[in-house]
């Protein structure tokens, strides 16, 4: 049983966005034999919930969430080796292949979805920005990652997303993958227009539509 | 030699133009190219699309540069080219500009970070706004707009790097979003945080663009004249971007209930208001009009 002050500090940690506090907290975990799996689950997972509300309520911004969430990665890059020695399987939660669309070079929506997806405890393929379509059904086929993020900023563009919906279908791939949307001109109507399989408005937003898709809530 | 831009704001309301990415669209810009490019490719129709704002009535308009900082046209293998294509931007306007009207130099956002969620220094983004600037100050810009900033950090460094090479007023507009506590940008800079270290950077009108469709613009315009005594700029989004069954785009402020909110704007503090996304000629002839009606 792990002391609830450990693991309200790594909790706070994340919340503060403590890269150093955060890498340590999981170093000292490691080290002292805790339960791993409890560590994540009580201790840093809901500090990354917390700031996903802080941020819903306007208290968080970008720069904010961006910190927390490179400190929710630097600690889970401490304790998977540690799981992985022990043949514990991490709470990972599915496979993500994440782009803007081609066309497109804009990429920081994307790469904020991307940051926190990881932070989240997804395995993130991250083609970047102005993505041949083919390559996201290419790279998800080649990884075996069942759902697909496309990100568009402009309203030429965004009917990529419904570009890569046909390419999957006429492949006969379509039931294969779970397809979201995002990009400031799309939106659930967007997204029910064109077939896809959900869509976000915001990164954290994201991460729940994923995590309800991938079936973990 | 007419009023500079700036006295005209004191003697009634000057009119902005609108949206010039879609007016791109519409006359064939190919997907994925950098609209700066045909400010020497395609001339004429930039010219073409000046001149019909103009002719809606717009006191000023906006090169075809929001994309053409050294930064983003690096994106498109353009970097090399800044100073050119910007140059031409600002002759372009000039060239179709009436006698008495006027060229604002638009610089959108490099679309990176600063440090530390990006790897970019302040002083980098000062550099790269900088040749642009240079360039629209060559070109015969009147003013410099540095527009549709989510990080009052950028637009800072923006406005020193225009500074570093040129004496033309910049003017500021920030893109906020409407949050229960108040308006902020994407980085979380608060209305008045923002208007006060723009005007003690020295700027000559602050204010905001995108993302707002008019109706919130007036609460946005009015937080901005409690913050600042500098001309407010307000400059709304056509709601948002909808999908017609044709697949094409439309947006979902239509231009009646879009205008509707015009005279709140302007009761509200701003200066200078014209349209963003989704607006169009047909935007500015309406506002031409309404401000008409104001003013009468």
């Amino acid at each position: 049983m792990i002391k609830d002050e450990f693991l309200r500090n790594m909790y706070e940690a994340i919340v503060a966005g403590d890269k150093a506090v955060s890498v340590a907290l999981a170093a000292e975990a490691v080290r002292s034999g805790a339960d791993l799996l409890e560590v994540i689950e009580k201790g840093f997972i809901p500090g990354l919930q917390k700031v996903g509300e802080l941020w819903e309520q306007g208290d968080y911004f970008l720069p904010e969430l961006i910190s927390s969430a490179e400190a929710m990665k630097a600690a889970m890059a401490v304790l998977e080796p540690e799981l992985d020695r022990n043949k514990i399987e991490a709470p990972t939660s599915g496979k993500v292949v994440i782009g803007t669309v081609e066309g497109d070079i804009h990429d920081i929506g994307k790469n904020l979805v991307a940051s926190m997806l990881q932070a989240g405890g997804f395995e993130v393929f991250d083609l970047g920005a102005d993505v041949k379509l083919e390559r996201f059904v290419e790279k998800a086929e080649a990884v075996g990652a069942r759902i697909i993020c496309l990100s568009a900023l402009l309203t030429t563009t965004m009917t990529n997303q419904k570009r890569l919906i046909g390419l999957l279908r006429d492949r006969g791939l379509r039931d294969k993958y779970k397809v979201l949307v995002g990009g400031a001109p799309a939106s659930r109507k967007w997204a029910d227009e064109i077939g896809a399989d959900g869509y976000a408005e915001n990164a954290v937003a994201a991460v729940k539509l994923v995590r309800t898709i991938a079936g973990r809530d | 030699m007419s009023l500079p831009l700036l006295d005209l704001v004191k003697t009634r309301t000057v009119l902005l133009d609108g949206a010039m990415g879609t007016e791109l669209m519409a006359r064939g810009l190919p997907q994925g190219t950098a609209p700066e490019v045909w400010n020497v490719e395609r001339p004429g129709l930039i010219k073409e699309i000046h001149g019909e704002y103009f002719a809606a009535g717009a006191d000023v308009v906006s090169t075809n540069s929001f994309g053409g900082s050294i930064l983003k046209l690096a994106g498109h293998g353009l970097g090399d080219r800044t100073y050119e294509l910007n140059l031409a931007a600002a002759r372009l306007a000039r060239e179709i500009a009436p006698a008495g009207r006027y060229v604002a130099g638009s610089m959108g956002p490099t679309g990176k970070f600063l440090k530390p969620q990006g790897e970019f220094t302040e002083e980098d983004f000062a550099a790269a706004y900088a040749e642009q600037a240079r360039g629209l100050a060559g070109g015969g810009a009147d003013v410099l707009l540095v527009e549709t900033q989510y990080d009052l950090r950028e637009a800072l460094a923006a406005v020193r790097g225009a500074r570093s090479v040129c004496s033309l007023p910049v003017f500021v507009t920030m893109t906020f979003n409407s949050f229960p506590r108040g308006f902020f940008t994407l980085m979380g800079d608060s209305v008045v945080k923002s208007a006060a270290e723009l005007e003690k950077e020295g700027v000559g009108a602050v204010g905001a663009n995108c993302t707002l469709n008019s109706e919130q613009m007036v609460g946005c315009v009015r937080a901005l004249r409690e913050a600042t005594a500098l001309p407010i700029i307000a400059q709304a989004n056509a709601g948002q971007p909808v999908i017609g069954g044709d697949g094409h785009v439309g947006y979902s402020q239509g231009l009646e209930d879009y205008v509707r909110f015009v005279p709140e704007i302007v009761r509200a503090g701003a200066g200078l208001i014209g349209g963003c996304c989704g607006t169009n000629p047909s935007f500015i002839r309406a506002m031409a009009r309404k401000l008409r009606e104001e003013s009468s």
